[in-house]
């Protein structure tokens, strides 16, 4: 039984990766048209919400970080994004060797001052949902 | 102050206020026994995700919470050899007296400069707010320490050098 559900997430591992490529791609077009948060919320839209695979939360993480990185103005991005995504947003951040740059911990002040407390939290106590 | 320092600190500050939510709770395995859970870690269910935040490559924080214990490991910046033997010896200094601090933990995780362990205990006796505060000005403290020193080592060599080197004017 275990064995059967190995078989399938390493399936479901593939079948993802290349869903992240081919987000990419469209995050690619996205960002050279100049729509950056368009192109984070693609990022973060179809986050594997689920997956323990390590290369998968990595490949998205990229995928995101692409996408900040373009962005220029914070609050308007905050303004834009929907408070579902606050939660994706933040584990990305927090967990991991990521935040290797001010952008990032910008974004996490002021996602921090949006989203509050409890956005951190549930990146504490998550384990259900892992970005 | 730079930007990214006051930015670092900031989320330390944050994440730091999130996590500290500790409370008592006797260990699950032996009878009449309370240990700090974020150490021993036989129980997964008490254990809560690490978050790791790094300002660059070389300076990262990482927090580890459990339900009734909290531990924070810091890696200082080195950017010389000099540096690295002063921050080793300066917080070698400081975890012997580990006592004193009450909050510092005797030996610092594997891969770090220096880490604290605060459990619930800690939280009962002292205020919460004012933990962070001491954590944060650590770090900004440390910082300055090690510069502090640095100049000073290459001060005294300058003087020594002239002073000996004299004689052979």
């Amino acid at each position: 039984m275990a064995g059967a559900e190995g078989f399938v997430e390493a399936d479901n591992a593939e079948a993802i990766i290349i869903r992240i490529e081919h987000k990419s791609r469209k995050i690619e077009s996205l960002l050279k048209q100049g729509k950056p948060i368009e192109a984070l919320k693609t990022a973060l839209e179809g986050a594997p919400p689920k997956t323990q695979d390590e290369r998968c939360k990595s490949a998205n993480w990229i995928v995101v970080h692409r996408a900040l990185m373009a962005i220029k103005d914070v609050d308007f991005m905050f303004s834009s994004l929907d408070p579902e995504y606050y939660d994706i947003l933040m584990k990305g951040l927090s967990t991991g060797d990521r935040p290797t740059c001010d952008q990032c911990l910008r974004i996490h002040e002021k996602l921090t001052e949006k989203a509050g407390l409890g956005c951190i939290l549930r990146c504490l106590a998550d384990t259900v949902n892992t970005v | 102050m730079s930007n990214t320092l006051r930015l670092y600190l900031a989320c330390i500050r944050n994440t730091l206020d999130a996590a500290l939510c500790l409370q008592n709770f006797p260990c699950q395995e032996v009878e009449r026994h309370n240990k700090p859970e974020v150490e021993l870690k036989t129980s997964p269910e008490l254990l809560l995700n690490p978050i790791l935040i790094c300002r660059n490559e070389a300076e990262k924080c990482l927090i580890e919470t459990s339900i009734n214990s909290l531990r924070i490991s810091l890696k200082v910046k080195q950017a010389d050899e000099l540096e690295n033997i002063l921050t080793k010896k300066f917080l070698r200094f400081l975890s012997m007296r580990a006592e004193a601090f009450q909050v510092l933990r005797r030996k610092p995780v594997q891969g770090y400069d220096i880490s604290f362990l605060i459990t619930n205990y800690h939280c009962e006796e002292m205020q919460k707010h004012k933990l962070i505060d001491f954590i944060v000005q650590f770090m900004e403290d440390i910082d300055k320490e090690i510069s502090e020193l640095k100049m000073s080592v290459n001060t005294r060599g300058r003087l020594v050098a002239t002073e000996f080197l004299k004689q052979f004017v």
